[in-house]
């Protein structure tokens, strides 16, 4: 049998010793709760910025119950110039539905690619999105971007090839922000439907088609956009929104 | 496919850290027969069945000896130096293209050849801006560190002599593989009391536990593999989670002062090779959704359990002799 050798402890001796006495005090009080998953998505920060964009926004959502709970699925959504909609639907989304939602369309450079990742965001590419949906994640595509928001940009149908391939569900979802009030809201609509299956690359060019025009239907039937002065009365198409 | 009893098995790089696990597994399988060994260093551990050889990679002849009469029906080439772990990067990488030659070469030309399994690692599939976050196993192979390309090259050699003699390779793609003995340039950082982290990016990578790796090539061999499989732990880590996790004090880094940060660790005794600033820079994930089918087990340990045994392995501590003999 052997003897348990106790090895003599060394307390705060040298400044090298306090100061990682320091910053693990410091690191367990405030960073204590903080994980990332396999992609990289960091969810306290994740509801850091819900909370920020909630200041910001008021979202109304709809439809939220027609997307599902744990099986992968597709969101698409318009998106404005700038505005980084993915980003923003994704967070809410999240926060909506209670599962992690990542958005497509990161950047790939630092701060802001890091800062992406941390949100949940994948790069715009379909071997990304084949690994995604395998592993079950709630995805959120946008279409390309416009400066109006009553316009419909197009839908990148490589994007999409993964989900058909994968007969996984994509749901068209229409987002409308205003610019001078906190009104927000995003409505996601049942999932799309082709008339028949297409064995070809042609599947998700119609899905993608399909997805452009219902998403600019739901946006039609919004209605015009209020934005509480007499600009609503002028007769441009975007209303001021 | 299962292997038949009474296989041969040579395990090239039995020396390491690695090797030696793996052998150690091997001498516990009923199907392994005989088991043959070539290093540079002697095993590192106490092993019971296996016939060990010291030989140098730069003697093909006397490998190839060793190898054409031990006759394998398996070989596992694990002599890959990894850059800073034993060897500088220039001489790793010579040894580990030197050994990958003689090695599989020689098993080339055995008659009883039946599979072949290789280390490799996820860094051989590149960090470059706009490459995918976690590769599968079918992503392309665009290493852009000098690890990474040795890895490749082995992986293209052991593929070319697999398909002119028709038998199935394997390669077995590691995360950055930790463990209480492995000289781990990335643990050896983690481990500092000061560490560098990427202030701008900080972006998550996997790791992997000694053992598990181990096991993966001992499921590898077994199964005749003929694919390649990522191995590595579940979850995710960032540097500066690392940091945190291990009481360390972050140093943040933004860009030019990373040369002085590689200069500073390096005179404290834990050189940052390029594949491991890579790792800080651009992060290093890799997808191993398939490893419970293709090598029949899924990690045990996540990444962040994996790093906290890191940190609770005991450091060297050095006592003053009592008396002063010389």
């Amino acid at each position: 049998m052997g003897d348990v050798i106790e090895l003599p402890r060394r307390g705060l001796s040298t400044p090298v010793a306090t100061l990682q006495s320091i910053t693990q005090a410091a690191s367990s009080r405030f960073l204590a709760s903080w994980s990332i998953d396999e992609w990289g998505r960091d969810d306290s920060f994740v509801r850091v910025a819900e909370q920020l964009t909630s200041v910001r926004w008021k979202t109304v959502t709809g439809g939220l119950e027609l997307l599902p709970v744990h099986r992968p699925a597709v969101v698409v959504v318009n998106t404005r110039r700038f505005r980084l909609t993915q980003w923003w639907v994704a967070v809410t989304l999240s926060a909506a539905i209670g599962r992690p939602v990542r958005f497509v369309g990161r950047p790939d450079t630092a701060p802001l690619g890091a800062l992406a990742r941390r949100l949940g965001g994948l790069l715009a590419r379909p071997d990304e999105i084949v690994g995604a949906l395998r592993h079950g994640e709630l995805l959120v595509v946008g279409l390309s971007a416009t400066l109006d928001s009553r316009q419909v940009g197009t839908c990148d149908p490589a994007l999409l090839g993964p989900a058909v391939e994968r007969r996984v569900p994509v749901f068209p979802a229409a987002v409308l922000a205003s610019d001078s009030s906190r009104t927000a809201r995003i409505e996601v609509a049942p999932a799309l439907t082709t008339r028949r299956r297409r064995r070809g690359p042609l599947g998700e060019v119609e899905l993608a088609g399909l997805a452009e025009t219902e998403i600019a239907a739901m946006l039609e039937a919004f209605g015009g956009a209020h934005t509480g002065t007499p600009l609503d009365w002028l007769p441009w198409p975007s209303g001021g929104s | 496919m299962t292997a038949r009893p009474g296989r041969r098995i040579l395990v090239s790089g039995m020396g390491g850290d690695l090797g030696s696990r793996v052998a150690a597994h091997l001498e516990r399988e009923a199907w392994v027969g005989e088991m043959l060994g070539i290093d540079t260093d002697p095993p590192r551990r106490r092993l019971k069945r296996a016939e060990f050889h010291l030989a140098s990679p730069y003697d093909h002849d006397r490998i190839l000896a060793l190898v054409e009469r031990f006759n394998p029906h398996v070989i596992v080439h694990l002599s890959v130096w990894e850059p800073f772990s034993r060897a500088n990067p220039k001489t790793a990488r010579a040894l580990t293209s030197e050994a990958a030659s003689s090695t599989l070469g020689a098993a080339a030309e055995c008659p009883a050849l039946e599979s072949i399994v290789v280390r490799s690692g996820i860094e051989v599939y590149g960090r470059a801006h706009g490459a995918p976050t976690r590769p599968d196993e079918s992503a392309a192979i665009a290493p852009t560190c000098d690890f990474g390309r040795s890895l490749a090259e082995i992986e293209v050699t052991a593929r070319d002599i697999g398909l002119r003699i028709g038998v199935p390779v394997a390669a077995v793609r590691l995360g950055s593989v930790l463990g209480p003995h492995v000289p781990s340039p990335l643990g050896r950082l983690l481990r500092q009391p000061f560490v560098p982290f990427s202030l701008l990016a900080d972006p998550p990578f996997a790791v992997v536990e000694d053992v598990e790796g181990a096991r993966a090539f001992v499921s590898a061999a077994e199964r005749r593999l003929d694919e390649p499989v990522n191995v590595l732990a579940e979850g995710a880590i960032t540097a500066l989670q690392a940091i945190r996790r291990g009481g360390r004090i972050p140093v943040p880094l933004v860009g030019p002062d990373w040369r002085l940060a590689k200069l500073v660790s390096g005179v404290a005794g834990a050189p940052i090779p390029d594949h491991v600033l890579e790792t800080l820079h651009r992060g290093r994930l890799a997808d191993n959704g398939r490893m419970g089918e293709l090598v029949g087990f899924t990690p045990a340990l996540t990444t962040v359990e994996v790093i906290d045994k890191l940190y609770a392995w005991p450091s060297v501590i050095r006592q003053p002799a009592t008396r002063q003999v010389a």
